[in-house]
């Protein structure tokens, strides 16, 4: 379930945005939640049409792909705030996406009754018919006195608004089911085309994608620049070589699959034998139908269209690779300025060294729960209320870039048994 | 002779509220002045922690300030206000109190037949926020449906029973604002309420 938070708010520092972060965070394991802002949106303005720039389209693309929306409100002069009042009407001016999207309401204020007409008003907004939500009826869960409602780690302190909020949550999330059941019949997604015979604006034209020289075939004909010379990124200035050195000094092995299909690049770190995916250069600029076994097509199909309906933003699948290891391969969407997608980073990493260098640091322990199976930590008889593998290792994800480091200079790589997902290439 | 604004509630560069208020301020100009008050290019409020306000939302509210009365024609984007306006009014209410007690009458347009009945009625509670406390003049509804064509070439609106309504509005609108200014006994005490307001201390 993927929901999506409005923070309503324009303020640098808003009560609102907090009440969005605490739910993203105590909700983690119930559905996936990003936040997206009101501020630094233009003011609406019929006359100077920017529905496409890109920072309208990201937000057009981000609701049209989530299963709900629910935004958080402040009220200022009886009604919302300019800024969420803005992006609304540019929502509902040249594109619709909030059109029959669930949408729930939050809000908090300094006072008691606070953001209680503010969200009559929103409710009225949003039922509009060139808004067109669908507001969930009943609930409103309105956050008074919110000077006082969170303690120093941005928790709700009182117990009872905690129960609210999470029985208001439960109920968002039936509405969504209930109302997507209005919905016609599942859409059909594209099926892919695993051999590339298409083509995207970067695909090298008229060389053979199979041959086992692609890349000095290629090369021949676009002549890529190369060793020294200087490359402009977002944001710096890398030689060539210096991009070579900083990805192969990743702590994880990466593949990029361009929006054709097309398998383009890996970080050639080790032999391919000492790799998790036993990638060769020969395979560069194979169709990705030819790095795995055709049992795995229908698989690989559905991963790709998924990502490529922006259904899923990244998809996950730990693969064994023998004791000691949480080996995940992990597909994530690449996606151009305007948001459009333009293919697949497949990083593979093991998580293992990553979890103990998290748990010897902070020392705490994953107790509770089929320990031992999931991860092969130490395993501990404990009743007592815990934090569970799912809480912690998204503790884990959220310290990435500290607890990567230290995974390296653990992780040395070991031969892998197989690459389940990527299936061994058929030229091996 | 009364000195009124006239606030555009709208950025859009065409926009038949605008018209609205130019024809008003031609056919009412042996009874007041109307000064059209615009409200593009306004930076997006933000709840600034600085203390000083843009210098063109001082300039309005002094001329708000000044003025006897004022006219607010708003378009309806989405059942609301548009953004824009609320945007003004936000910054009007933000340490500064030029609304307090303010004669206000509200009008609106739209293409539709309906004239902006529910920003209307939405518009009437934002102005009566503690930080506005504007004094709406009541019952007595404005709206201008199919307001794209609702004009002549030259500006002036063609429907004669919507002239006579319009007329009879504005000439209770310049009585209300004579009322108003005998209701100004509480004036002072309004704006120092509205200056000492705070969301913070109300229960
Ligand atoms: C111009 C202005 C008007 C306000 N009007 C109201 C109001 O009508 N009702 C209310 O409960 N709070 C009002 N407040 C205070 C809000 O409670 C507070 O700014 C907001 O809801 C907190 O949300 P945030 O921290 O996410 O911005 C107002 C604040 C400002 C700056
Ligand atoms: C985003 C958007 C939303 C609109 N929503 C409404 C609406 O809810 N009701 C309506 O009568 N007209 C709506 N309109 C149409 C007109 O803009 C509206 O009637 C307006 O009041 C006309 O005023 P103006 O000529 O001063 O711009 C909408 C227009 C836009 C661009």
């Amino acid at each position: 379930m993927k929901l999506l938070g409005i923070v309503g708010s324009a303020a640098e520092e808003s009560y609102n945005r907090q009440l969005l972060q605490y739910i993203e965070k105590e909700f983690a394991n119930q559905f996936d939640f990003e936040l997206i802002e009101v501020k630094d949106l233009p003011m609406f303005d019929e006359s100077n049409d920017q529905t496409q720039s890109v920072a309208i389209q990201n937000l057009n693309r981000k609701i049209l792909k989530a299963d709900g929306v629910i935004i958080a409100t402040p009220e200022h002069n009886h009604t919302v705030t300019p800024a969420l009042k803005s992006l609304i009407e540019w929502l509902s001016f040249k594109i619709h996406p909030l059109a029959t999207k669930p949408v729930m309401i939050v809000g908090a204020s300094f006072y008691d009754q606070g953001t209680s007409r503010a969200q009559l008003h929103l409710r009225q907004i949003l039922d509009s018919p060139g808004v067109n939500a669908i507001v969930m009826p009943g609930n409103e869960f309105l956050l008074g006195n919110v000077k006082k409602a969170f303690d120093e780690f941005g928790n709700l302190k009182d117990e009872k608004t905690r129960a609210f909020l999470q029985s208001n949550l439960q109920k968002f999330l039936k509405f969504i089911s209930v109302v997507s059941k209005l919905d016609d019949a599942p859409e059909q997604l594209p099926d892919e085309d695993l051999q590339a015979k298409g083509s995207v604006a970067t695909t090298i034209p008229d060389v053979n994608m199979s041959s086992d020289h692609w890349v000095e075939e290629a090369a021949a004909k676009v002549h890529p620049v190369k060793g020294d010379t200087y490359v402009q990124l977002d944001h710096g200035i890398l030689t060539v070589n210096q991009i070579d050195e900083l990805l192969k000094s990743m702590p994880f092995e990466i593949t990029l699959v361009d929006g054709n299909n097309q398998f383009l690049y890996f970080n050639h770190t080790s032999e391919s034998a000492s790799m998790f995916a036993h990638r060769k250069p020969e395979q560069v600029g194979n169709p990705i139908g030819d790095c795995h076994p055709a049992r795995a097509y229908n698989h690989v199909k559905q991963v790709i269209s998924m990502l490529r309906a922006g259904k899923l933003d990244v998809f996950r699948m730990p693969v064994p690779h023998g004791p000691g290891k949480y080996v995940v391969h992990n597909y994530q969407a690449l996606h151009d300025t305007e948001g459009n997608y333009a293919g697949i980073n497949e990083y593979i990493l093991d998580f293992q060294p990553i979890i103990d260098w998290y748990l010897k640091k902070t020392g705490k322990e994953l107790t509770g729960g089929n320990v031992d199976a999931v991860s092969g930590a130490s395993k501990k008889d404990n009743t007592e209320k815990t934090d569970a593998v799912p809480g912690a290792s998204k503790k884990v994800s959220r310290q990435q870039p500290d607890a990567i480091s230290g995974a390296s200079e653990k992780a040395a790589p070991v031969k892998p048994d197989v690459d389940a997902v990527s299936g061994a290439s058929k030229k091996d | 002779m009364k000195k009124l604004i006239g606030i555009v509630g709208t950025n859009s560069a065409t926009s038949t509220n605008r018209q609205l208020l130019q024809c008003m301020q031609h056919h009412f100009q042996k009874d007041a002045t109307i000064e059209l008050m615009e409200i593009q290019n306004l930076p997006m409020f933000n709840k600034p922690t600085a203390d000083k306000l843009p210098d063109i939302i001082t300039e309005m509210a002094a001329k708000i300030e000044a003025a006897d009365g004022v006219i607010i024609s708003t378009a309806e984007y989405d059942h609301s206000a548009p953004a824009a306006l609320i945007n003004a009014l936000d910054w009007l209410s933000y340490g500064i109190y030029p609304f307090v007690d303010k004669p206000v009458m509200v009008t609106g347009a739209s293409y539709g037949a309906l004239g902006s009945s529910r920003a209307q009625a939405q518009l009437r509670q934002v102005l009566d926020a503690p930080e506005l406390h504007a004094m709406i003049m009541p019952s007595s509804e404005f709206l201008l449906g199919n307001s794209l064509s609702a004009f002549t070439e030259d500006g002036a609106l063609k429907d004669t029973d919507i002239i006579e309504k319009l007329d009879g509005i504005f000439a209770d609108f310049l009585v209300f604002v004579d009322i108003a200014q005998q209701l100004k006994n509480a004036h002072d005490a309004n704006k120092k309420a509205a200056a000492d307001f705070d969301w913070d201390k109300i229960r």
